[in-house]
């Protein structure tokens, strides 16, 4: 049997997957990284969180998200910094001027040549520029086109298309048994009533699985740091 | 899974790893991790305990636990360290001990000790998610999340590196804060994934 490959400060390739659960990322600058996720690196990298001082200019760029900004850390300096999360799939994905929205808790790290945003829909945001960032999904990402409706849990993100609405199943509410269900929660659901349904020219990001990535409450000052 | 072949010899496992086998094959429990009166009296008092079978017989044993990926590691003399609930199985041959990891192993909340394991022979790794090997070079020192760290052979100096600052104690802290800096000689194995542990989320 082989033995297991060994990577070392040289070989571990850049800015691209170890295995199909980790990245890594070559620094010379600055990324911006959601907490914990990096597992090790190689070299001179320091982290800081996001708020005054230095960083001042580049969160001014690159950061709009002050709901988020308890999860994320910059990561500063030079050498070879490997990422992962809970041993579920790790990709990169490159952006062209593009715009793509994405599951908050999915969103590993990303280029400061993109600009993160707070996205409509809760717990989502929104990368745009141009630029790479990295996400994780459970179970490999399925690529699809609108018109879609899909199960909230298994959606990981989508670009380019307008903003999701809700979808609900209405017929399951109609009738007499409908209105019993409806006002008292008897008689069961299938737990499929309500899909997010998108419309219009794009691609949808699902991943194969309805277990979400635990997600940190967002508004909460002074972040998990007490 | 892990397939063991075995030909009259034994090898020693975590207890109840074992999924199925084929052949004859005998179970014995080994008190305290196999390595007599000594080892299960440090291993009492350092809390590295580690339930460990011996496995014994003919045919195909299969190992398995909780769906984790399962590493093997080639051992040739060196030692090797690792946490006991990391450790799945390993050849008879090889000696397995206690020692003293000092800060790093309470940062991770596993205790101040680490199993090692001796000689020459193979021992598989449990991790969640494969594990990555990185080479520690002089030149090039490596920084381990301590959620992520797996094990490690080697000659090895292992510091603890933290990056608390004034901002953290404000709660802008950089989220990074604790590593274990490894410098010389030497193969980490690290999982991705970060288990939870007390400094994980300072």
């Amino acid at each position: 049997m082989n033995g297991p490959v060994i990577h070392d400060a040289y070989t571990l390739p850049v800015d691209d997957n170890v295995n199909p659960y980790a990245f890594s990322v070559e620094l010379d600058g600055q990324w911006f990284l959601q907490k914990g996720k990096m597992v090790a690196y190689y070299g001179q990298i320091g982290f800081q969180g996001i708020g005054l001082g230095r960083l001042d200019r580049l969160v001014a760029g690159s950061f709009h998200s002050p709901l988020h900004a308890a999860e994320w850390v910059v990561a500063e300096g030079k050498g070879k910094m490997v990422l992962a999360d809970r041993a579920f799939d790790v990709n990169s994905y490159d952006l062209d001027d593009g715009n793509l929205t994405i599951r908050s808790g999915n969103l590993l790290a990303y280029q400061p040549s993109l600009a993160l945003k707070q996205s409509i829909v809760p717990g989502f945001l929104t990368l745009i520029g141009t630029g790479k960032f990295v996400a994780a999904s459970n179970g490999p990402v399925v690529f699809m086109e609108p018109p879609i409706r899909v199960d909230p849990q298994a959606l990981v993100g989508w670009a380019d298309c307008p903003t999701p609405n809700h979808h609900y199943d209405h017929e399951y509410l109609r009738g007499v048994m409908g209105g019993i269900r409806a006002h008292t929660g008897l008689g069961g659901t299938s737990g499929e009533e309500h899909q997010f349904e998108f419309v219009g020219a794009g691609t949808v990001l699902l991943q194969s699985t309805e277990d979400l990535m635990e997600e940190i409450a967002v508004g909460a000052t002074g972040g998990t740091g007490s | 899974m892990l397939a063991v072949d075995l030909t009259g010899d034994s090898v020693k496992a975590k207890n109840g790893a074992m999924v199925a086998y084929e052949g004859d094959m005998t179970f014995k429990k080994r008190t305290g991790g196999g390595e007599g009166l000594r080892g299960m009296v440090t291993r009492r008092l350092t809390g590295e305990q580690m339930e460990v079978m011996e496995v014994k017989g003919h045919g195909t044993c299969y190992f398995a636990d909780r769906a984790s990926e399962i590493n093997l590691v080639s051992l040739h003399g060196e030692k090797l360290y690792v946490e006991a609930g990391n450790l799945l199985c390993t050849d008879a041959a090889l000696r397995t001990g206690t020692s003293f990891t000092g800060l790093r192993g309470s940062a991770q909340g596993n205790g101040l000790f680490t199993t090692t394991v001796e000689g020459t022979g193979q021992a598989a790794l449990v991790s969640h998610g494969a594990a990555i090997v990185l080479r520690v070079t002089p030149q090039t020192p490596l920084q381990v999340d301590p959620g992520a760290y797996v094990a490690h052979t080697g000659n090895l100096k292992q510091h603890f590196q933290s990056g608390v600052n004034f901002r953290a104690l404000i709660g802008e802290s950089g989220g990074e804060a604790f590593q274990i800096r490894f410098e010389g000689e030497g193969l980490v194995y690290v999982q991705p994934s970060e288990r939870n542990t007390i400094g994980g989320e300072i």
